[in-house]
């Protein structure tokens, strides 16, 4: 299963990949995980890579991604050629207008709403994103935002997943 | 002993995380250094762990004093480790051949980026592997290791350590940006069951006499440790078996250096590692090494799923280099292909090793991006097609 987080540098893509790849090593499975972003800090574009896989992973960049998950336009823009035709699209409907099928929800709202931060919208996507595709257990990824996030934000952005893994149940 | 991350378990970590947990258990306790993308998470994560197990990481002016201060540590009797990229790995070229001369053990991390100079800073390439194996002036030799995953990246950092102190050498851990910063599932080993090297040390006072000698006739040295009570002289000028300075005598210089080349290449057997992918029946051989042979194994499937009898040989070794071996590989295909994140460089050797008995064909890819399985695919079908 291979998997694209995308958006612009600021929006926490990266971490997002690290503890979905986490999530299922702590699972016993095959991961590998690779990320691409400029050298900005902020509002340049920024890649995750996750392939999942019971199998040994030779793949070390999303080529043909089976879930593309785009927080931002540019992100979209930017990886939109790489998801695959009966692939799933996942966006933040408030911010990227998708010239495709897609799903989603108003993460960066919903972000900012219920956790009081905009930050934690990395961690309400993974959370609709895990609740859609069923990919990895709800327990593994609670267990890797524990061990990933900064000493002090673990309850935040817990919070923060659980905000968005209802949101996909619904 | 504790250690500062988990052990004997799998964790989920990048290649330069991976590297610098792995010299941690092989005993490494001495680390200089000087940030450098891609390499600085290796700096990082021994600035952290090395206070943590009694060893030390200290950051260096540079790069030229980072290799001096390693070979100091080695012959204080440390394992000792630096990591740098392409840009320090120039600098570091002089005192690699002190380092060979004065035949101290030492690991070498180059995680390779792309060049020449600055080049992209950010991005894998495999530009620096004439540089590893022949970078520094004079004859000589050296190892050369190039992991291809997370995993390989940990369990060579090991072999790295071991092979220095066993044949008294620098040895180069050749990997690459990817690798670097990629992120893998990693077994660590419970610390008891890893095998370790320690060097051979002077036996008694006669034997440390002739710290430059091959007294055991193995070709290796025992190497006297400073401050144990040898008196020990160490120079990279040409030096006899008591390590004085000998520097017009052409026999001298002869024994010198052709046992530091000879400990090496008469060792090829227990050093060189490779693996190979249904090569047994193959019409064509895809040699590949590091990042790229994962696309590589990938391509091999694809291929023979088109119905081309493809092979693979992966390199975890590249310096000393199997010739005799490649050459048995040419003579039962009839085209050898090599996919490098370069202009040409391990192709060159394939091709000597080859020696006309297959066709042998470089499939070059610079700009910072692996060859994708398709790339290598495509490669070969066009030129199998042209024959």
């Amino acid at each position: 299963m291979q998997i694209r987080l995308a958006g612009v540098g600021g929006q926490g893509v990266v971490l997002a990949g690290v503890i979905l790849g986490e999530a299922g090593a702590i699972e016993g499975l095959n991961v590998v995980q690779t990320q691409d972003y400029s050298s900005a800090s902020r509002g340049g574009h920024s890649t995750a890579d996750v392939i999942i896989s019971k199998e040994p992973i030779y793949d070390l960049i999303v080529t043909k991604a089976d879930v593309l998950v785009a927080l931002a336009q540019l992100g979209y823009s930017t990886t939109k050629g790489s998801l695959k035709k009966e692939g799933l699209l996942i966006v933040d409907t408030d911010l990227v207008k998708p010239d495709r099928e897609f799903i989603g929800a108003p993460f960066t709202r919903l972000a900012e709403e219920k956790t009081g931060t905009a930050l934690t919208v990395n961690m309400v996507a993974l959370g609709y994103l895990v609740a859609k595709t069923g990919i990895v257990k709800k327990e593994s990824v609670e267990k890797a935002i524990g061990r990933r996030v900064p000493k002090g934000t673990e309850e935040i952005n817990l919070k923060a997943f659980r905000v968005g893994y209802e949101e996909g149940l619904r | 002993m504790k250690y500062p991350f988990p052990v004997g378990k799998s964790d989920f970590i990048q290649g330069d995380e991976a590297i610098a947990r792995a010299a941690i258990l092989a005993g490494c306790s001495f680390y200089a250094g000087y940030p450098i993308t891609p390499a600085s998470e290796i700096f990082e994560a021994m600035a952290l762990y090395m206070p943590l197990v009694d060893g030390v990481s200290i950051q260096m002016e540079d790069e030229l004093a980072s290799i001096a201060a390693i070979i100091g540590a080695s012959w204080a009797g440390a394992k000792a480790m630096t990591a740098t990229s392409g840009p320090g790995f120039s600098l570091m070229m002089e005192n690699l051949g002190y380092a060979i001369m004065t035949e101290t053990p030492i690991v070498v991390v180059d995680v390779q980026r792309s060049g020449p100079s600055t080049g992209q800073p950010t991005l894998a390439a495999q530009g620096d592997v004439m540089q590893a194996i022949w970078g520094t002036h004079g004859d000589h030799s050296l190892i050369v290791l190039t992991p291809a995953t997370v995993q390989e990246a940990f369990d060579m950092t090991i072999r790295a350590f071991n092979l220095a102190e066993k044949y008294r050498t620098p040895v180069i851990l050749l990997t690459d940006a990817e690798v670097g910063h990629m992120r893998e599932r990693v077994n660590i080993p419970n610390p008891e069951d890893i095998e370790l090297v320690y060097r051979k040390l002077p036996a008694n006072e006669e034997e440390a006499k002739y710290p430059f000698g091959d007294i055991h006739g193995d070709l290796i040295p025992p190497m006297p440790i400073f401050g144990k009570g040898y008196r020990t002289y160490v120079t990279g000028l040409t030096h006899d078996e008591r390590g004085r300075p000998r520097t017009v005598d052409a026999e001298i210089h002869r024994k010198l250096v052709e046992r530091i080349v000879n400990k090496i290449e008469r060792n090829k057997e227990d050093i060189i590692d490779f693996e190979i992918f249904e090569l047994d029946d193959a019409d064509v051989a895809i040699v590949s090494y590091g990042i790229v042979a994962r696309s590589a194994i990938r391509a091999v499937k694809m291929l023979r799923n088109e119905g081309v009898k493809a092979g693979l040989l992966k390199l975890n070794v590249v310096w000393p280099f199997d010739f005799e071996m490649i050459e048995k590989v040419a003579e039962r295909v009839h085209a050898i292909y090599v996919p490098e994140m370069n202009l040409g460089q391990l192709y060159h050797l394939v091709k000597e090793g080859a020696n006309g008995k297959a066709r042998v064909e470089l499939i070059p890819k610079i700009g910072g991006e692996v060859h994708t399985p398709q790339e290598i695919v495509k490669a070969v079908k066009r030129c199998e097609k042209c024959i």
